[in-house]
């Protein structure tokens, strides 16, 4: 999907750089290359230009600029994310957010924190864990993607299942609107009078604003966290004990379920010495102490009276580290037993995992392609990876439909095309699949009160585009399009 | 199809409009039909549950008709095993716990009123209780929504599984709207398991600065409940109830360990027989609902001293005066019924800035016509209002959804 290089006037790459600096105005098409893609390497477009600023008033400078020069915009964290939501569109301008990354308030009293959108994920929980807290979202790709990147991506994690997503702990955001506007949503106190505009901008994929400053909620540190790492026969059992556990009343705060070739690759990948078991779980219980100890023994019971075949404790927290480690590199460890991989994301409700895990084991077979699954168990996130050599004539093209058919399983089953990484342009071709042109069209409606012009993140989520009709703002085509130089999508 | 309908009485007024006629839709398509034709009249309408939040908001523009939710509280799904629920938005709160209790299992929201309180006047509303401490609010737990656009068009947002980032947040954009960019129609929410024990702690005679104190000892502790409320009568005198709930054992162990920690700095601190702890629920929302004055109170946890000191003008104001706070949330209600109007106002300006300078906001839940006639429910607009305007241009270009009841007139 290599799409053709774009020029930028030679004008706007000066205008842009006086804003932000020479050094941050990247035009150079071997340097533009870095940016043409996200974790999602199969997508790729070769941006216009690429600015890397480092203020909330630089950003207003670019937006406008852009808007004068009526270049789409596309934002950009990290870049690690899976579904090409920071893929560049041609001629656009990347805003990347990597240079803003300073910390910028603690207020642990009140349980918040402001930082610049650059932050990475982990760094939050690093800076806070001497003083007993830490921010709950944890996506595997936490030590390097970023809080603004999680904001756009309404980023979940293993422990999402007893703490929720991004959207639960981020109380406010500064954004930069499309008319250059500098607005915060939320703030540190609770319930600002209004619409829930944070919510909406939450999991917004970039294309509402750019988040220049982002106020996270701060959680006290849990007394006790106890971990345990249980093999199965085969992921029915597996499934079976993940269902009777929380039917016991237990909430724990992760739950991970990861079948044979997952764990195959994982050990080949980390070295850890888990098992050649047809499943395994891996779960902590989070809490006050009595209360954990309580649960912690309840659930491992539960697990052997439904089939386990062992259940290990890590001795101390090096050793659960280790645990937790195996399964955060389970997607890159399968690059060990197979040269390509799609990484699929889907979800299902919890109570169906045996039935679809069965229906994608069918359709491995009827692909000729081999699927290892690593998922959030607890809630349904399923992460099939489907195996591919991209050597063999068509295998990529097959891997790629065999994902699609597993994302139109979940949504029959009456789930999610996506559960963490969003849509993106990987997935606004199915969304159809899971929203009536209705339900579209009242989604074109929020994005229409944020950015009438269509100018962040064009092409992305939806299947095709939304105008926001004669309204002053109407999406107008970039004279690269009008050229026919490039088009959308 | 016919539709339900009634002419519309004084009873029926809503902030003092009549409407001219009252729908009762018995099902989500006659709801739909009732807000299509409403729109062809070009009909000004607004949407009733069960009641218990009518009197928020602003003066309507103008009130043709109301489309009342009471036929629409059918249970759509409930899958005990997935722990969600979808229900029509006309379905009380109570309702829905009883269907959910049998698997013992719970909807984590507990604003007063159950008995009247519907599904979609909770989200409309942003209702909550005590819970919120730690379960957030419905925001937190709505993960869809299937709502009526303002030319009757059903459209859905979000899903039915708790994870799901497909789209953008609609059911987030429904919570706390009051009505003004849709009809509610069903939603779907996130459960809880109902806890096996709960138990609640009272410390008694607190000032602002020991509940502040008390907020930090509880997070110092670990300590996790589930529920954390002071409430007074008197401007700086609280007691403090924490309620803790899951497992016997880690029940037993938090009460215990909140009773050192408040023994030790020489507090008073009991554990509450059932009856006392009922009695104690009772009274917080009891507090919440009386009055004819109620003041929705938002400021830092760590303000309750600055909050307390910008209530106590309206303490002396007010007939039977309450506070309520939630001092790990940092959320509050002040209560009672104005002795004066004028001296009610002077007071509310005082309170007003003090939350002001701390970044905090107070909006009027309810308020009598004279104290409405000069004050703005709302308050200030927020700093988002235009964007606010747009989403409201967008989602009812007429402006006959509930109009000018919201923030800034919308």
């Amino acid at each position: 999907m290599l799409q053709s290089a774009s020029q930028v006037s030679p004008r706007i790459i000066a205008e842009l750089a006086a804003i932000v600096g020479a050094r941050n105005c990247i035009s150079e098409p071997a340097a533009l290359k870095t940016y043409e893609c996200d974790g999602l390497t199969s997508f790729r477009a070769l941006p216009g230009v690429v600015v890397l600023p480092e203020s909330t008033e630089e950003v207003a400078l670019v937006v406008a600029a852009a808007r004068r020069a009526n270049m789409p915009i596309v934002p950009r964290g990290a870049g690690t994310g899976l579904s090409g939501g920071a893929m560049p569109v041609p001629g656009c301008v990347v805003i990347g957010l990597s240079r803003m990354r300073r910390i910028l308030e603690v207020d642990l009293e009140n349980g918040w924190m402001r930082v610049q959108p650059g932050v990475v994920n982990l760094e939050v929980s690093k800076h806070l864990a001497p003083l007993g807290y830490y921010y709950a979202p944890d996506p595997s790709s936490q030590s390097v993607c970023t809080i603004g990147g999680n904001v756009a991506e309404n980023s979940g994690g293993a422990h999402c299942l007893k703490y929720g997503f991004t959207t639960n702990h981020v109380l406010g955001a500064r954004l930069v609107l499309s008319d250059a506007s500098v607005v915060d949503l939320g703030g540190p106190v609770l319930d600002t009078p209004g619409y829930d505009l944070l919510g909406v901008l939450v999991g917004s994929e970039g294309t509402l604003g750019i988040v220049t400053e982002v106020v996270v909620r701060v959680l006290r540190k849990p007394e006790a966290t106890r971990t345990f790492f249980a093999t199965f026969p085969s992921t029915d059992e597996a499934g079976a004990a993940v269902s009777a556990i929380i039917a016991a009343r237990i909430v724990p705060a992760a739950v991970e379920m990861m079948d044979r070739l997952a764990i195959v690759a994982i050990k080949a990948a980390t070295g850890v010495d888990w098992p050649d078991v047809g499943a395994a779980l891996l779960m902590d219980v989070d809490g006050p102490l009595a209360e954990v100890e309580h649960t912690a023994a309840q659930a491992t019971s539960i697990a052997a009276s439904c089939g386990a075949l062992e259940i290990r404790r890590p001795k101390d927290e090096d050793e659960r580290q280790l645990m937790w480690r195996g399964r955060k590199s389970a997607f890159a460890a399968v690059g060990r037993i197979s040269p390509n991989y799609v990484v699929q994301d889907g979800v299902i409700p919890r109570s169906e995992i045996a039935t679809v895990l069965r229906e994608i084991s069918r359709l491995s077979a009827e692909f000729g392609l081999r699927v290892a699954n690593v998922f959030h168990a607890g809630d349904g996130n399923l992460h099939p990876l489907i195996l591919y050599d991209a050597n063999v004539p068509g295998e990529e093209a097959q891997a790629e439909h065999f994902g699609g058919e597993i994302l139109k399983l979940c949504v029959r089953s009456g789930g999610s095309i996506t559960g963490e990484h969003g849509v993106g342009a990987d997935k606004a071709p199915y969304m159809a699949e899971m929203f009536t042109e209705q339900d579209l069209d009242t989604m074109g409606l929020l994005r229409c009160a944020f950015d009438a012009d269509n100018r962040f993140n064009p092409s992305k989520v939806f299947p095709t585009p939304r105008l926001c009709g004669d309204r002053p703002g109407k999406y107008v085509p970039t004279p690269l399009e009008i050229s026919g130089e490039a088009g959308r999508g | 199809m016919s539709i339900v309908a009634r002419p519309g009485t004084e009873a029926d007024a809503i902030l003092g409009a009549s409407p001219r006629v009252v729908y009762a839709p018995q099902s989500i398509d006659e709801a739909r039909e009732v807000v299509a034709l409403t729109g062809r009249e070009r009909m000004r309408i607004a949407f009733v549950g069960g009641g218990t939040d009518l009197e928020l908001g602003g003066p309507l523009s103008g009130l043709d008709a109301i489309v009342r939710t009471e036929g629409l509280g059918r249970i759509v799904e409930y899958a005990p095993s997935d722990m969600i629920i979808t229900a029509e938005a006309g379905t009380t709160l109570a309702a829905l716990q009883a269907v959910l209790a049998k698997e013992k299992q719970r909807l984590s929201l507990d604003p007063p009123l159950p008995e009247r309180a519907t599904l979609g006047g909770i989200i409309a509303a942003n209702a909550f209780g005590p819970r919120r401490t730690r379960f957030g609010s419905v925001r937190d737990l709505i993960i869809g929504v299937t709502i009526i656009r303002a030319d009757g068009t059903l459209a859905r947002g979000g899903g039915k599984v708790v994870k799901n980032v497909a789209g953008f947040d609609v059911p987030k954009l429904m919570c706390g709207s009051l009505g003004t960019l849709a009809m509610i129609a069903t939603a779907t929410f996130r459960l809880h398991p109902a806890p096996e024990n709960s138990a609640t702690v009272r410390v008694p005679k607190q000032s602002a600065a020991g509940v502040r104190t008390l907020a930090a000892r509880i997070k110092a502790a670990q300590l996790e409940p589930t529920s954390v409320v002071a409430l007074s009568g008197a401007p700086d005198r609280f007691d403090v109830a924490t309620r803790f709930e899951g497992f016997g054992a880690g029940v037993a162990e938090q009460c215990k360990r909140m009773a050192e920690l408040h023994v030790a700095e020489g507090q008073e601190c009991e554990t509450l027989a059932e009856a006392e702890a009922t009695a104690f629920w009772q009274e917080h929302d009891g507090a919440r609902t009386q009055g004819a004055l109620r003041v929705k109170i938002a400021a830092p946890p760590n303000g309750v001293e600055t909050v307390v000191r910008s209530i106590a003008p309206s303490f002396e104001t007010l007939e039977s005066p309450r506070f309520v706070w939630y001092p790990t949330v940092g959320l509050g209600f002040l209560t009672g019924t104005p002795l004066n109007a004028k001296h009610s106002v002077r007071a509310l300006t005082v309170l007003r800035a003090g939350l002001a300078d701390l970044g905090g906001s107070a909006v009027l839940h309810a308020a009598p016509q004279q104290i409405r006639a000069t004050e703005d429910v709302w308050g200030p607009s927020p700093a988002a209002f235009a964007i606010m305007e747009r989403m409201k241009e967008r989602f009812d270009p007429q402006r006959r959804l509930n109009p000018g009841r919201f923030v800034g007139g919308l």
